[in-house]
């Protein structure tokens, strides 16, 4: 590989967006081209100082606005099933067929991307657990960036030990962790940062035993599970695509 | 999709919302009023949310919204550049968060961001800020995935030579 080939594939490099291969053809040149390193160098740089630019959270005036807005709609939007269940009444046969299309349509979705549709509701329940986290106060039980406060905070709360290990030499710091509960289980919810960022990791036990990391977005957020030594991951984050299965492979391996 | 509401889905990304939109507008007051009109359209078209990705839906509508106010504007006043330095004007009044941005870097990257065509500046912040894949911003701007990838190969070579120009960098070096 010349420069010339390099430069046409760097910013895929920087973004991770390169396949396995043309990866590491990159990195293969790297290592005996300083210019190159030099760019690729800059770029990263660059993008760190992008993101230390303030960053433009919606104002609470805003915010207060849009949820006004949105419990009036509801308001309508709750009389809507009402009617759905008049018409139903009405045609029974017509109800059930347009059931049974969404039905399958979710499904087809689904089985795309997850071998089993069983999961599908747990994937929201666990997207729903991150929202949770977000929206309200309560991102931490223990705020820790030490993975030995983390661990052993769990003692008696759960009657299992989550693995916890910090990934903050690979860009991915532990920041904490909490007690939450998912399909009908306390489990434990640990705390990753990734810039501005949070990722949760959602762990319990599991017979289960699956080398594979399943890949699934719901409502603009990905989520990546997999399972590992008897127990059940879940992580979830608005991170990219790239680096989130990047986080989920080190914390898989770790 | 299930009953969901609309408050739990699109709620969550408000803040992603505002931030594209105050890029794109770079004015904090504008960029309020495009998140509130795109809510209003997000509510209005939630059913026609297919897929899984809310918060790219939401990017889409913010841009849609910005760019026919900007249609109108223009309509009206003849000359409205998307892309010059014009509308800075509007923008004299400082954030609190704004005045104490104080270190120099930070402040001379957010100027180059913001002097820099629109077309560049919102991929960059799509990509940098918002952490988008190339697949994600491709949906949300509707250019190939090609295309997404050639403008900020441009938008970073731009903002390379400027701040390099401007003074030297030691943080680039």
């Amino acid at each position: 590989m010349i420069c010339e080939d390099l430069m046409r594939d760097l910013d895929a490099y920087v973004d991770r967006e390169l396949d396995a291969g043309s990866a590491s053809a990159v990195r293969d040149h790297l290592t005996g081209c300083i210019d190159c390193r030099q760019r690729v160098a800059e770029r990263e740089a660059l993008g760190r100082l992008i993101r230390s630019t303030p960053y433009y959270s919606a104002p609470d005036r805003l915010r207060a606005r849009v949820s006004a807005q949105a419990m009036r709609s509801t308001t309508i939007r709750r009389m809507v099933p009402l009617a759905a269940a008049a018409m139903l009444l009405v045609s029974i046969g017509g109800g059930i067929a347009l059931m049974r299309l969404t039905a399958s349509r979710r499904a087809d979705s689904a089985a795309a991307t997850f071998a089993s549709v069983a999961m599908v509701p747990m994937v929201d329940e666990v997207v729903d657990g991150h929202v949770r986290s977000l929206m309200g106060d309560h991102l931490f039980d223990v705020r820790s960036t030490d993975q030995h406060t983390v661990k052993p905070w769990f003692l008696g709360k759960l009657d299992f030990s989550p693995p916890v290990v910090d990934l903050a030499s690979i860009g991915f710091p532990l920041v904490g962790g909490r007690l939450d509960y998912l399909g009908a289980r306390p489990v434990a919810a640990l705390v990753y940062q990734r810039q501005k960022h949070t990722i949760n990791v959602f762990v319990f036990p599991d017979r289960d035993s699956s080398g594979t990391i399943a890949v699934r977005s719901v409502r603009g957020f990905h989520v990546r599970h997999w399972t590992r030594g008897g127990m059940s991951f879940w992580a979830v984050s608005d991170l990219n695509d790239a680096e989130l299965t990047e986080f989920a492979r080190a914390l898989q391996a770790s | 999709m299930p009953p969901r509401a609309f408050e739990e889905t699109v709620l969550p990304h408000l803040d992603a919302a505002f931030n594209y939109a105050r890029w794109l507008t770079r004015n904090h007051a504008e960029a309020e009023d495009v998140v509130q009109d795109a809510c209003v359209r997000a509510m209005r078209f939630f059913t026609s949310l297919r897929g899984d990705d809310a918060r790219g839906w939401l990017f889409a509508i913010v841009r849609n919204t910005w760019y026919s106010r900007v249609a109108r504007r223009a309509s009206m006043t003849e000359v409205t550049p998307v892309d010059g330095a014009q509308d800075q004007t509007a923008d004299n009044a400082l954030d609190p968060e704004e005045q104490l941005l104080q270190q120099r870097d930070v402040a001379r990257v957010r100027a180059a961001l913001e002097q820099l065509p629109v077309d560049f500046r919102e991929v960059i912040v799509l990509r940098e800020i918002e952490g988008l894949s190339y697949k994600e911003i491709a949906a949300v701007v509707r250019i190939p995935i090609g295309t997404v990838m050639s403008r900020l190969a441009r938008a970073r070579e731009r903002l390379l030579s400027v701040l390099k120009a401007t003074a030297p960098m030691e943080t680039l070096s």
